[in-house]
């Protein structure tokens, strides 16, 4: 039975491995400053690495991370405590390092980063207290082990939990997000950015220059520069770009103090304006996240909402042929019962085949709008569609006594989905036919027109109802804005989106006939020309 | 038994008419159908019985103006409301406008054959009443002015004894003004003279 501590396959026995030499590694490169040549030094990001693939793959981290540990002791620094102490230290180290990520494993369900001022909050909160816990029982085992002068401990213990703390706050976010798939993209997708280069050369320059004492006269007297990067990581791109200023800062301050630039400041006091630098720009960070989460779940909902109007319409349109389906079935049912097998039984069934038919059309009209919904623009003569719609209503205008005009002149060309422009008119017409409907016999007419009017393309289509008023020339785009029974409720909804797709818009003007006008953007010859 | 009692329905859509005018004839309800409230409000007289179907969603005046129209008008057919959706606030508002029930489309036939025999009875109730009324208020005028004092005295509970007092005549008197009243109201006793009194003064 494979061990839950030890790597089972190959491919973890090389992960493992790897991981020991790149924690050695930053041990090495991180080894300066110490006290008492022992592992107290004012930086200590080496943590951040096994802390972070704790949080991701949990207590298979024990064995590598506590390997990791003794390693660093024995290559680093020799042993300074001996071969066997130094086992059971680097044991300790690893049990306080392991609680510590063993808890950021538990609140963080893994593979997620931190995405909330909360989340910000128990990460920090675990990081100060677990790495201030650890560091401190480690100090005063290795002051109880006499390798740590009696009246030093205080002072070595605070500087081994600062350096743990402050590497760990700044190296910490760039490499988790590196483990994790959805902020690698993203972390991806940052880097590509120029204003990443910006703020990252940005803060490299500063803090070399502010050292080298370029900037100003007195050195250190600017360090309020650097607070100039971080914010505009953290404003433009949220964690991920302060992650990533925050990493170039701790680097940048590392390579002026390995090459001497940086002397009269102790190195500690240097540390912890990175880290309280890098903490402002986490919490401005997460701020701009949340925003921006917010923004987009705002975007998902009314696109929802939308969805729902949409059901809501097509649920409206559905009822009616289904009411008097529903009853003509139930006086079908009576007729049976009462042995009645009059004409009027055939008669009612012929009527339900009908009602049937009308609910399907409504089924093929929503399905025609959403596969339609990906435009096919072709070239077309706004009096070519005008035409072949009005010619489906003049069988009803005919039934009606509707005198229907066309005012619509010949050679004004559009790029559009004729399909869906052809739904619009025809949606307006339907209304139109119906608004009339209220005039008196003698009183009933239509009129589409078309004409070119500042490089756009204005269709209107005017009728002799009673029209509509300033307020319910707004409401009307709103499903249900009408108190007609069918057809309405959906048409303009979506007749308003399909015209506004198309670059145009789609009106009602208020007054005593009904006027719907519609725009489109009529293309150039350029525009002709490349696309033919 | 419905023979004089009419079911209105007022639908703009032309198969829902259609459907439950067939179904409800079928039933063996007398129908009228209307296309809008307009046609309705066009045909109707004070005297029709029976009660009214409106679909809520019409184009011009939709189901509850027509509602609340019809109130204004004093059309005393009781209303029930028929919807597409199932609107809480739709219901609400028609409740409060004192409709007799609300029910949704595609609705279920014995629902609504249910609600029309209620509102029909509601209806009978309704016209029983304002019968009586009509004969109360061609009854009053043949009092005297005395025997309408006496009524009024009668009604508000005073005995005799009080009324003599009151009106400072014997009770002996009083009791010929009562005996003479009810029987030109056609009541045998004082519980039918207050109900009919009632009857006809509800103010």
């Amino acid at each position: 039975m494979p061990s839950p501590l030890l790597p089972a396959r190959p491919a973890d026995w090389l992960f493992a491995i790897l991981f020991v030499v790149a924690y050695v590694t930053l041990d090495w490169a991180s080894f300066m400053d110490p006290l008492f040549a022992l592992n107290i030094t004012p930086w200590n990001p080496d943590p951040a690495i096994g802390l972070v693939l704790w949080l991701r793959f949990g207590r298979r981290m024990a064995l590598p991370l506590f390997t990791a540990l003794a390693a660093a002791e024995i290559v680093v620094r020799q042993m300074p405590a001996g071969p066997g102490l130094t086992l059971l230290l680097s044991a300790q180290l690893a049990l306080g390092y392991g609680l510590t990520g063993e808890l950021l494993h538990r609140v963080f369900a893994r593979a997620t980063l931190v995405n909330s001022r909360e989340r910000l909050f128990y990460w920090l909160a675990i990081v100060f207290t677990g790495l201030g816990l650890n560091g401190a029982a480690y100090v005063g085992s290795l002051w109880l082990a006499g390798l740590v002068p009696p009246g030093a401990f205080v002072s070595a213990a605070a500087r081994f939990v600062i350096g743990d703390i402050v590497g760990v706050v700044m190296t910490m976010p760039l490499l988790w997000m590196l483990v994790v798939t959805g902020s690698r993209a993203r972390l991806m997708q940052v880097l590509g950015s120029w204003e990443t280069a910006g703020y990252v050369l940005l803060a490299a320059a500063l803090v070399w220059g502010v050292f080298q004492g370029h900037i100003g006269t007195e050195q250190y007297k600017h360090l309020y520069f650097l607070f100039l990067p971080i914010v505009w990581a953290a404003a433009r791109h949220g964690l991920t770009g302060t992650g990533l200023v925050a990493f170039t800062l701790q680097a940048s301050i590392i390579a002026v103090v390995r090459w001497g630039g940086a002397d009269g400041i102790p190195f500690v006091e240097l540390q912890l304006l990175g880290a309280a630098l890098s903490l402002v720009g986490f919490f401005i960070g997460v701020i701009v996240d949340e925003q921006r989460q917010a923004t987009e779940g705002l975007r998902q909902s009314l696109r929802l909402a939308a969805a729902g109007e949409m059901a809501a319409a097509l649920a409206h349109e559905l009822n009616q042929p289904m009411a008097a389906l529903s009853a003509y079935g139930k006086a079908c049912e009576h007729l049976i019962a009462r042995g009645d097998n009059s004409p009027l039984l055939a008669e009612t069934i012929g009527k339900m085949v009908r009602e049937a038919g009308r609910a399907s059309q409504v089924v093929r009209r929503v399905r025609e709008f959403f596969r339609t919904g990906a435009m096919h623009l072709e070239p077309a003569d706004a009096a070519d569609i005008i035409a072949s719609v009005c010619a489906q209503f003049t069988d009803a205008c005919r039934a009606q006594g509707i005198a229907l005009a066309i005012a619509a002149p010949a050679g004004l060309v559009l790029r559009v989905d004729r399909l869906q422009i052809e739904l619009v008119l025809r949606n307006l017409l339907a209304n139109a036919v119906d608004a009339v409907g209220d005039a008196a016999p003698g009183a009933r007419s239509m009129t589409v027109s078309a004409r070119e009017h500042g490089g756009r393309l204005e269709v209107a289509v005017q009728d002799s109802g009673k029209g509509v008023s300033r307020a319910m020339a707004g409401r009307l785009f709103q499903p249900f804005a009408s108190g007609k029974s069918s057809g309405l409720g959906l048409g303009l909804v979506l007749s308003r989106q399909i015209v506004e797709a198309h670059g145009g818009s789609l009106w009602a003007e208020a007054g005593s006939q009904g006027l719907f006008k519609f725009v489109l953007p009529m293309p150039t010859e350029a525009d002709m020309v490349a696309h033919a | 038994m419905n023979a004089e009692l009419t079911v209105f329905l007022v639908d703009d859509d032309a198969a829902v008419r259609d459907a439950l005018g067939l179904l409800l004839g079928i039933r063996g309800y007398r129908m009228a159908l209307f296309a809008n409230a307009a046609d309705f409000l066009a045909a109707w007289r004070p005297g029709w019985a029976g009660c009214i179907l409106i679909d809520i969603r019409m184009p011009g005046m939709d189901g509850l103006a027509l509602q609340q129209h019809l109130k204004a008008i004093g059309c005393e057919l009781p209303v029930i409301i028929i919807t597409g959706h199932g609107d809480v606030d739709l219901a609400r508002q028609a409740f409060r406008a004192d409709a007799h029930d609300f029910l949704e489309k595609p609705v279920d036939d014995d629902k609504l054959v249910h609600a029309i025999d209620e509102a029909f009875a509601d209806m009978r109730v309704l016209a029983s009443n304002s019968a009586r009324r009509a004969t109360a208020r061609a009854l009053f005028p043949a009092l005297t002015p005395r025997e309408r004092e006496v009524m009024e005295l009668v009604v508000a509970g005073r005995h005799n004894r009080e009324i003599a007092l009151l009106l400072d005549i014997s009770a002996r008197t009083v009791e010929v003004h009562k005996a003479r009243l009810m029987d030109k109201l056609n009541v045998d006793n004082v519980a039918d003279l207050v109900r009919m009194r009632l009857l006809a003064d509800p103010g």
